[in-house]
């Protein structure tokens, strides 16, 4: 290829990428800077400036902390809920099935229906009062439960469990397709049991799928808003107030765009140090065929 | 498997399947009874008789018909726009020779760990700047493009053999054409995995609308239902009947492209 004509592949490249990085950089990389600038402000207007003042006040504050907790909490369990029932479903609708295909499908509706939808039709359901899930525990023998008072951050990981696992599901199911079978029959020939087969041969020929649905597990956990908001609107006592429901209040009720902003670039960090200790975790672990 | 393991399969799977499916059922139901039987101290399963007329209640309750039609144009430009935009940039990373390349490359494909909350505030304070809160513009431009799409053509572009843009170019095709008439006719599986995630992902947003709309003309339906659930008291017959209708599009849409949305997401959990 000579070097003129590179020259014009590269011309009409550049034209065609240009719109692209113009809105990536607007819409995403500026928003960054932006954050970090507001989040050296205060005032309704986020006009004076405080300079690290937003970053000492939300670490010393025991809402913030207490809010962290909660948004660990829940991200914890819904990482660990989802990768155990996500994979436990995996593997039994790998198997041999008479119509998994619907199964897989009726498990992934969940997924697909809005927040809105999931937080307001659980919230009814889970109500202590005209709540429907209490008296089917009746019929079946089973005491009635103070779902979202007694223990409300367990109610709502159970809800987003409820609206991920058929994701989390399919996601594995792919995984473990794309595991060749001669290494089963390798292990089988060897003498393997089903157990020693699922521990040597599935589960670490399963790990970047494993790292990969973590990863979103817990981005998904740490920017959680909808639920809290619509089921608990964080309460009772802060027991759900989980971070962006913190930081959404902070910047749209109490107009505080400066404090708002320094709390999520926070959050952000964090979400960018687990990210990083999980590709890590999961590098380790990785077997090369 | 064995018989008896085959029944324990079953059985697990036949009581997952009812928890899935449960709630939604039960919305349906909820969405056809009285106020009055909503609130009773004992539920019931199905309503003594249908009120089908709870769906045109929340239409003279509420703009729903406004709700719906704001919510389409949202979800539909920016599936266009995906499906219209995207497809180009990764024909240019999938097939191009450029000076930094990799490096825009990752640039362009870090935006998907940017999480939607650290754009919230500075978009908001954006939008507020160029008067477009409470517009359409607003609700659109910040979603305009996605770096999932990109990777996505980028993906199914790569194995188109370079002789067949080599044979076109020879011919005397410009790029543009190469593009519309090699390039896009093998992308189509894809562009529909994309519209398809694109749409439903954009009919249930309800964070960026929530923040970005405050007049009740430019709300869309996740938000707006949210109107029969304020404050202390839930209408729950409406609020029901607003959920079904929420989700009718994206259950009808996952009836008929199953396989597509399957793929979308074995997809995304390839990158």
């Amino acid at each position: 290829m000579t070097g003129g004509l590179q020259r014009r592949y590269a011309r009409t490249a550049l034209l065609f990428i240009t719109p692209a990085l113009v809105f990536f950089a607007l819409f995403f990389y500026l928003p960054i800077g932006n954050v970090l600038a507001t989040s050296t402000m205060t005032g309704v207007r986020a006009d004076q400036f405080v300079g690290l003042g937003n970053f000492s006040r939300a670490l010393a504050d025991p809402a913030v902390r207490h809010s962290f907790l909660v948004t660990v909490g829940f991200t914890l369990g819904v990482t660990v809920g989802a990768v155990v029932l996500g994979l436990a479903l995996a593997l039994l609708l790998n198997q041999n099935l008479r119509g998994r295909v619907l199964f897989r499908a009726l498990l992934l509706v969940p997924y697909l229906t809005s927040v809105v939808v999931v937080g307001l039709m659980w919230r009814n359901i889970l109500n202590p009062n005209f709540g429907i899930l209490n008296r089917l525990l009746g019929s079946l023998g089973l005491p009635a439960q103070n779902w979202l008072t007694e223990s409300p951050l367990l109610t709502l990981i159970g809800v987003q469990l409820w609206s991920q696992t058929g994701y989390v599901m399919v996601i594995f199911l792919a995984g473990l397709q794309g595991i060749p079978q001669m290494f089963h029959e390798a292990a089988l020939i060897d003498g393997a049991g089903a157990w020693r087969r699922f521990r040597h041969v599935t589960l670490p020929l399963l790990a970047p799928t494993t790292v990969f649905v973590s990863i979103m597990a817990v981005i998904g956990g740490l920017q959680m808003f909808g639920l809290p908001y619509l089921i608990t609107e964080g309460g009772p006592a802060g027991a759900t107030n989980l971070s962006i429901l913190h930081v959404y209040r902070a910047a749209f009720d109490e107009r505080n765009f400066g404090y708002a902003s320094a709390m999520s670039f926070l959050l952000l960090l964090v979400i960018v140090a687990v990210t990083v200790v999980q590709l890590r975790a999961g590098k380790k672990k990785e077997v090369t065929l | 498997m064995r018989l008896p393991a085959r029944l324990a399969g079953y059985t697990v799977l036949v009581a997952v399947g009812l928890v899935a499916l449960f709630p939604l059922l039960y919305m349906v139901s909820l969405s056809l009874q009285t106020q009055a039987e909503t609130m009773q101290g004992t539920p019931v399963l199905w309503p003594a008789e249908p009120q089908w007329q709870n769906y045109s209640t929340i239409f003279d309750k509420a703009p729903f018909g406004q709700f719906i039609l704001n919510s389409l144009i949202v979800a539909g430009t920016i599936s266009l726009a995906h499906v219209l935009l995207d497809p180009l940039v990764g024909y240019a990373f999938a097939k191009f020779r450029f000076p930094f390349k990799e490096t825009l490359f990752v640039a362009v494909l870090g935006t998907m760990m940017i999480p939607f909350f650290i754009r919230m505030i500075p978009l908001y304070v954006t939008m507020a700047n160029l008067g477009w809160l409470d517009t359409y513009q607003g609700l659109i431009t910040p979603f305009l493009m996605d770096a999932f799409g990109i990777f996505l053509c980028r993906q199914f572009i790569q194995p188109i053999p370079d002789d067949l843009l080599h044979a076109a170019r020879i011919d005397g095709a410009s790029e543009l054409r190469v593009y519309a008439q090699v390039i896009l006719p093998q992308l189509k599986p894809a562009l529909a995995v994309l519209a398809l995630f694109t749409f439903v992902h954009q009919w249930n947003e309800f964070l960026w609308p929530l923040v970005a709309t405050s007049t009740q003309e430019m709300r869309t339906v996740p938000v707006g239902l949210t109107l029969f659930a304020q404050e202390e008291f839930i209408l729950w017959h409406l609020t029901a009947a607003g959920a079904v209708v929420l989700f009718i599009p994206t259950a009808v849409l996952f009836l008929f492209s199953q396989r597509y949305f399957v793929r979308g997401i074995t997809l995304t959990g390839l990158k």
